[in-house]
């Protein structure tokens, strides 16, 4: 009898936890969502890739269009130019949204070296991602001027994460 | 294949853990050993990338497995000299899980704590690494060394400018290689061998002294805890950080309570161990000395406790120099001026100040901080009171744990302020993780919760119809050696000390501390 009592405690103190306060949004908020979340992925399969997009979100969708872009090309060693995430944040205002990876990151997601516009391998930049409001674009570098406008451009602009 | 891989490399844990427990001859019950095996088997495990690549060895899956493999065999060395003297069966019982008895009372909180780990270790298989200081760094490091079968590879050749996390410890990237290559294309899982081992560790510590009920309360607010909940499936550094931080303090509390001096040895392994996961532990291992120094001057053994004393700091001062000072400067390709990193300015103090005074507001005791970590500082703050308003003395080992939340406290206050890039928000945020457990196991010595634990095991003990006993241990509260543990005799209101449930009824006591 005594063993049921505690277990009757036991379960009303789990209760009182779970319903405290914060306790209660959190565990809405994050274990429960992730239940909801493991019930749909235990039947979706091994697509890493699927997994990948899910969990990177658009910066890792673009690098991964930019990399079969590339790829097409057929180009020995190739290096991308990012515009500055500040160039976003102060004239696109898509900062919120979308942003450019870190070249560390891009490197992970693609296997393919990327660069700042502060980068000091920049002069290696051989093609060149604009975003803008209509879509991302991939635009070859064909020569060291053109680089320099690109660079002369976006110099107001200083990379941010 | 993976699964395969993954128990293989489980058992080798065991036994490589299993065997360093052995080497500092020191005896636990199962519950430490296992969970204490598996934890340090996964700290060796996280030495052995590393280790080939100082050697310049290729990083292969024939390389690094056979050489956990070689390890495991070696490092079992002295189970082998054990088995020997007592025989297979007693010398490797300590690790063959035994019955487990759970309690009725136990289950509500298995059930809900048992749902968040099985959340979190589906959630470590299942998806990417995503924290940025990981892809920028060890788990890039890891990805490129999988292909390239070397940790200098050319992820070192790229623009790093916006990042320094290529200069942390190999921790994570030898284990995050180790478990591609077991064919877990994500790594992370090995994260939940730490998180759940030391889960039971810490609720084996508690029952020690409280309470099932009590103790569950405390667990789930532990793992509750929203910040630490998430680094349980992102690896990062400081969730492990915190586990052989706060291990290694249990095993020093416990040398300095009178245990034998192969505590203070296992202690400083899992420090060295904590300070190679994150190098800035290392002040924080020294802050300790003043109390160990205290204690042996008190004890009167100062003198011939000094050379164990340095002893005790070498696994750390070796862990410090591994990946700080040996791989950065001497393996890695590009340059890292940690100099510059140093507070030029020490002498103004205003900074340290604020950096205190922002501790409090902000992390401990702000909505924000709800949202970090709950509600387990403040009922920690509020026990803590309590203990020194209504009872108004400590026991030594809650004074032990509550000089380490002043340690931490100071600790990562100083850090921040001699190191600028440990920021508020993220870094001195994560180290905080530290202090989780330590309130933890202080709450498990607060005298208020060791007394309610004694009652209710008194009010369970005694037949229904009966008044409930009244505190046998009402001086000490919570001493493993009286009240809550105590099966002996208790004591009634009426000041007659009876009997405590015969040896062949069920006691429905916390279990005793086993460790030796």
């Amino acid at each position: 009898m005594k063993g049921v009592i505690l277990t009757a405690v036991s379960i009303l103190c789990v209760f009182g936890i779970l319903n405290l306060g914060y306790y209660q949004d959190w565990f809405v908020a994050r274990p429960e969502t992730y239940w909801n979340e493991f019930q749909k992925q235990k039947d979706e399969g091994d697509d890493l890739v699927a997994r990948r997009t899910e969990r990177y979100g658009v910066a890792y969708t673009i690098s991964m269009k930019i990399m079969a872009a590339i790829q097409r090309k057929n180009l020995a060693h190739p290096v991308v130019l990012f515009e500055p995430n500040s160039y976003y944040r102060d004239s696109l205002h898509i900062y919120d949204k979308l942003r450019a990876p870190e070249p560390a990151v891009f490197y992970y997601y693609t296997g393919i070296e990327g660069v700042w516009t502060n980068s000091p391998n920049v002069a290696k930049a051989n093609f060149f991602v604009r975003i803008s409001k209509k879509g991302v674009m991939l635009d070859e570098i064909k020569s060291p001027q053109q680089l320099q406008q690109i660079l002369a451009f976006y110099k107001r602009y200083p990379p941010i994460l | 294949m993976p699964f395969i891989n993954f128990f293989l490399l489980l058992i080798a844990y065991l036994f490589s853990g299993y065997g360093i427990l052995n080497m500092v001859r020191i005896q636990l019950d199962k519950t430490y050993t296992i969970t204490l095996s598996l934890l340090l088997g996964v700290a060796v495990a996280s030495f052995i990338p590393f280790l080939l690549q100082l050697f310049y060895i290729t990083l292969t899956d024939v390389s690094i497995f056979i050489s956990i493999a070689v390890t495991t065999l070696l490092l079992s060395i002295p189970t082998g000299l054990r088995i020997r003297k007592e025989g297979i069966s007693a010398a490797l019982k300590p690790i063959i899980p035994g019955t487990i008895r759970i309690q009725a009372c136990e289950i509500p909180f298995i059930l809900v704590i048992g749902f968040l780990v099985f959340i979190s270790v589906w959630r470590c298989y299942d998806l990417p690494p995503t924290s940025r200081d990981v892809l920028s760094g060890p788990e890039a490091i890891a990805e490129v060394a999988v292909r390239e079968h070397t940790m200098v590879n050319s992820f070192f050749s790229i623009d790093l400018w916006s990042t320094n996390n290529q200069f942390k410890s190999p921790y994570l990237i030898s284990l995050q290689l180790i478990y591609k290559l077991a064919g877990f294309p994500f790594g992370q899982i090995w994260l939940s061998i730490v998180f759940v081992s030391f889960l039971l560790f810490l609720y084996h510590a508690m029952r020690e002294k409280l309470h099932p009920i009590i103790a569950g309360i405390l667990l789930l607010m532990f793992i509750m805890t929203p910040e630490a909940y998430a680094y349980t499936f992102m690896i990062l550094y400081d969730y492990s950080n915190m586990v052989f931080f706060c291990t290694s303090l249990y095993f020093l509390f416990g040398f300095l309570r009178g245990k034998p001096d192969s505590w203070s040895y296992l202690s400083g392994i899992l420090m060295g161990i904590a300070t190679y996961i994150r190098s800035e532990t290392l002040v924080l291992a020294f802050l300790f000395l003043p109390l160990c120094l205290f204690i042996q001057w008190r004890n009167g053994s100062l003198k011939k406790s000094l050379v164990r004393d340095a002893a005790y700091y070498v696994p750390s001062l070796i862990g410090y120099y591994l990946p700080t000072q040996l791989w950065i400067k001497h393996y890695l390709p590009v340059h890292y001026d940690m100099g510059s990193l140093v507070n030029t300015h020490p002498s103004d103090l205003g900074p340290l100040f604020q950096r205190y005074h922002d501790i409090v507001t902000r992390l401990l005791a702000s909505e924000f901080a709800i949202h970090l970590w709950g509600y387990i500082f403040f009922a920690t703050f509020f026990l803590f009171i309590a203990e020194l308003v209504f009872v108004r003395s400590f026991t030594k080992e809650a004074r032990n744990w509550l000089y380490a939340i002043v340690v931490l406290y100071l600790g990562l206050g100083f850090l921040g302020f001699i190191l600028p890039l440990m920021n508020l928000d993220e870094t001195t945020k994560r180290s905080m993780f530290k202090l989780l457990p330590v309130v933890v196991l202080y709450l498990s010595n607060n005298q208020l919760l060791t007394r309610l634990s004694g009652w209710i095991t008194r009010w369970e003990a005694t037949p229904m119809g009966k008044p409930a006993l009244a505190g046998a241990d009402a001086k000490g509260g919570g001493g493993s050696k009286t009240g809550v543990l105590s099966s002996k005799s208790v004591l009634t209101k009426s000041g007659k000390t009876v009997a405590a449930p015969s040896a062949g009824q069920k006691s429905p006591n916390p279990r005793k501390g086993k460790g030796k």
